[in-house]
């Protein structure tokens, strides 16, 4: 049987710069960051893994955000925000 | 060998080889995830050339990007579904306007593609381009059998599968999905539309071609063999809307009415513009706050949307989309006396792109497009 050639119909993946994170924590502890995504009950999902957290760590502080809709991604001003104020950011989807 | 087929040979992960047989080929794309499912036309270099034979771009320049995956969607790649899913040449003018439109932001194509919903674009072409590749406006509109309402709404579902990624359980994240994910494209039936039809009506020119996108739900019939006057069938259509499942109670998004010939005739025999009968819909498609669960009442309204719900009566009406100017009305279809309500996701708006060249003029016939 003969062979032919097809063109390929899909696509790589966009170039993602890749971060390194060189933050480390400080002696007063975990600065938690918390991105609530909207869905129903992501509040309630979220609430339960800071204070499992909170068991197991020493946390300096917790910073609550929230995306208007879960369809669309956070905005800048939540971005920086948790940027500037959180270590690490814990986001929840949940239904 | 061709220009096209040379460079692609020399284009590294560009082609692929196969054995020369449609059963082949369909084994492999299938194989690859590069699938709706059905048969396709095997996208040889040759064919894609063909196809791309109606277009005006940079052929290696991305016309947009797809999410979730982001992959640039050249005019080559886009050719390629387009092949696959069956266009002719002059229909590809249509797919890339498509896909630009829905590449917009107020479309919101992340949040659509990877949504729970099963929402999908429908396409509503307008304009002298549609009527002169094929499109259908007329029976079965939103059905099977003409090639160009087929071919065209296929090749940018692939392509929205195959460059971005919608892949089922993983970037298309839909619970059940819709048959209207295989292909939804229409024409509007201007010429049996008695107000303006909806590219006049966004201000474009009558000689304009353009795609209206929607991430819409599959189509709901509204039956009305009886009622003889506009308010009746308004209300037989207001029936049909109001359904306390529907995103649209809970999101400023843009369902769509599209009346059949018929009932759009008795509607404006009655003395409804266009505008009046949005009025009448979105103050007769409601429903009593208490039809929903409590949970419902309790979360979606009076916690959500605290500020109008908060401390509301559970009789208070519910309006199945925020403005009555929201509600998009097109006419389709043939005779009969059916109409379709098409809801839709949550959080996006409609996008219209209309057909034009390099320089920015509008296009008139699709053979304007045509490479020399």
């Amino acid at each position: 049987m003969g062979k032919i050639f097809l063109v390929v119909p899909d696509a790589p993946a966009e170039d993602v710069a890749q971060l390194k994170s060189e933050r480390t924590l400080s002696d007063k502890g975990i600065r938690l960051g918390v991105l609530d995504n909207s869905k129903g009950n992501a509040d309630h999902l979220l609430q339960m893994i800071i204070d499992g957290v909170k068991k197991e760590f020493k946390v300096e502080s917790v910073v609550m955000t929230r995306k208007p809709f879960s369809s669309k991604p956070a905005t800048d001003e939540v971005l920086d925000k948790l940027t500037k104020e959180a270590d690490l950011v814990v986001s929840a989807m949940a239904d | 060998m061709s220009a096209l087929t040379t460079q692609l040979k020399e284009t590294p992960g560009a082609l692929i080889e196969c054995d020369d047989d449609p059963e082949a080929v369909y084994e492999l794309l299938c194989a690859k995830g590069w699938s709706d499912g059905l048969p396709v036309i095997p996208p040889t270099p040759e064919r894609v050339e063909r196809m791309l034979g109606f277009c005006d771009r940079d052929l290696d320049q991305p016309v947009v990007r797809i999410p979730p995956r982001f992959g640039a969607a050249t005019p080559v790649r886009v050719a390629a579904n387009a092949v696959m899913a069956g266009c002719k040449p002059e229909y590809f003018p249509l797919v890339l306007l498509a896909l630009e439109a829905l590449a917009e932001e107020q479309y919101n194509l992340y949040g659509t593609q990877a949504t729970t919903h099963p929402c999908t674009p429908m396409l509503i072409f307008n304009g002298p381009v549609a009527r002169e590749v094929g499109l259908n406006s007329g029976h079965n509109v939103m059905g099977n059998y003409h090639r160009a309402n087929a071919a065209i709404g296929r090749a940018v579902r692939l392509a929205l599968v195959n460059i971005g990624a919608a892949i089922p359980g993983t970037g298309d994240m839909a619970t059940a999905g819709t048959p209207a994910k295989f292909t939804f494209c229409v024409a509007e039936n201007e010429a049996a539309n008695p107000w303006q039809p909806l590219h006049v009506e966004l201000g474009y020119p009558a000689e304009a071609s353009t795609v209206t996108v929607v991430a819409a739900e599959g189509p709901h019939n509204v039956n009305d063999h009886e009622s003889l006057s506009a308010e009746g069938i308004l209300t037989m259509i207001a029936g049909t809307m109001a359904t306390t499942g529907s995103n649209n109670a809970y999101y400023a998004s843009q369902p769509v009415l599209a009346f059949g010939p018929e009932h759009a005739a008795t509607v404006a025999s009655g003395g409804f513009s266009k505008a009046q009968v949005k009025q009448w819909l979105f103050d007769h498609a409601t429903i009593p706050m208490s039809r929903w669960s409590p949970d419902n009442i309790a979360r979606r309204f009076r916690r959500r949307q605290a500020e109008q719900y908060a401390n509301a009566p559970l009789d208070t009406p519910i309006h199945m989309w925020a403005k009555p100017d929201d509600l998009i009305v097109i006419v389709a279809g043939g005779a009969g006396k059916h109409s379709q309500y098409v809801p839709t996701f949550g959080v996006t708006r409609a996008a219209t792109r209309a057909l034009k060249r390099a320089d920015g003029t509008l296009v008139k016939s699709v053979q304007e497009l045509k490479r020399a």
